[in-house]
């Protein structure tokens, strides 16, 4: 039968350690999960990972971008500019109501960029011109 | 010798989430939240990360029962013993899956196996990247309702009366396994040991022997039945 032990109690004790460690006095933001348009588009034509390993006979089961985005989870990070546990609490609430019927990792990212809108770390328009000029160096070669 | 290259399958498709992520990192650095040196900094941290670190925890928790009880008490402070530091892992910052760290004793009657039924948390730091199978469906989903019989699917028989006891990670608590050191190893160094404790076994999947090495070659069994690839010729797979 299995088990588990870690109990809600425990869970909220390590999570107050881990903050006090880290140095994160500051309570945690639930995050605006109302629906960002950008995203929302992306949302709608994106194709994740799972679909085109089966297109085009990858086996990698994650994409090449995930330890980058990773990194850039944890260069945010240790510049204090988004919190790890903070961050990771806003991306388990986005995951089960906002970005709940998108896979991993595209649903971390998703809502990664998603807190760094709501949080003024990126600004959406900006984020959608950016996205423009990526997909023209990416697709130019 | 030359040999004519297929080259293998590649992802010929710029998706809209690769373009995200771009376009994220690139602003952030020109926005100055962190450089392109710290970025590349982490990657290259994510790459060279493996099980080696956790081998010798099980290795020194086997030899010494002091640290034992230190491992089972506290394992990220015992992590330090092994060159981890959870809170610093990368020596210039916190990593995303900065968290606590759990070993679970197997004993004789008890045998533990860790999975992340959510997604993929897997104790990162101190045993490196998860495998391929760990972030399947097959495994996160079967394991905690039939652990028996995935065990026995990877190979690992266990007696009825050995209970079996699941760990599902989480975004706080990671886990590893220290399993039970086995009969042939007695006298045998701390680096010794360390060698015959293979990822799987911390993962709990496995157990350790004395002939079965982390670095060992993989064995490759000639098929009995061979059947005919269409690039037979192009390739020798012996090697």
């Amino acid at each position: 039968m299995a088990t588990t032990t870690t109990t809600v109690t425990e869970e909220r004790a390590m999570a107050d350690t881990n903050a006090k460690n880290a140095g994160a006095g500051a309570s945690r933001q639930a995050p605006d999960a109302s629906p960002i348009t950008l995203l929302e588009k992306i949302r709608s034509r994106g194709r994740a990972w799972e679909d085109l390993a089966v297109q085009y006979g990858v086996t990698n089961p994650d994409p090449p971008w995930k330890v980058s985005m990773f990194s850039t989870c944890e260069a945010l990070a240790v510049h204090d500019c988004l919190e790890t546990l903070d961050r990771r609490a806003s991306e388990d609430d986005l995951s089960e109501t906002l970005y709940r019927d998108i896979p991993q990792p595209e649903r971390q990212l998703m809502a990664l960029a998603h807190t760094m809108i709501r949080r003024g770390l990126v600004d959406e328009e900006e984020l959608e011109r950016r996205m423009r000029q990526v997909h023209e160096r990416l697709t130019s070669a | 010798m030359a040999e004519k290259h297929k080259a293998a399958p590649m992802v010929d498709e710029v998706s809209d989430f690769e373009i995200l992520e771009a376009a994220v990192r690139e602003l952030a650095i020109e926005k100055g939240l962190f450089t392109a040196d710290d970025h590349r900094r982490f990657t290259e941290f994510a790459h060279s990360i493996g099980p080696l670190p956790a081998a010798r925890l099980v290795a020194k928790a086997w030899l010494n029962p002091e640290f034992k009880k230190l491992a089972l008490k506290d394992g990220v402070k015992a992590s330090l013993e092994v060159g981890i530091d959870w809170l610093n892992p990368t020596g210039f910052g916190t990593p995303s899956d900065y968290t606590d760290l759990r070993v679970l004793e197997d004993t004789p009657k008890v045998k533990h196996v860790v999975v992340c039924t959510l997604c993929s948390c897997y104790p990162r730091p101190i045993l490196g990247h998860s495998p391929e199978w760990y972030r399947t469906p097959n495994y996160r989903r079967r394991l905690v309702r039939w652990p028996r019989q995935v065990l026995a699917e990877f190979g690992l028989q266990l007696p009825a009366d050995v209970e079996i006891r699941v760990e599902d990670s989480n975004q706080k608590c990671r886990f590893m396994v220290l399993p039970m050191r086995p009969a042939g190893t007695d006298g045998w160094s701390e680096e010794q040991l360390a060698s015959i404790v293979t990822r799987d076994c911390m993962i709990g999947v496995a157990l350790p022997h004395p002939d079965r090495k982390q670095d060992d070659k993989r064995p490759i069994h000639p098929a009995v039945h061979p059947i005919q690839h269409d690039h037979g010729h192009d390739h020798d797979h012996g090697h």
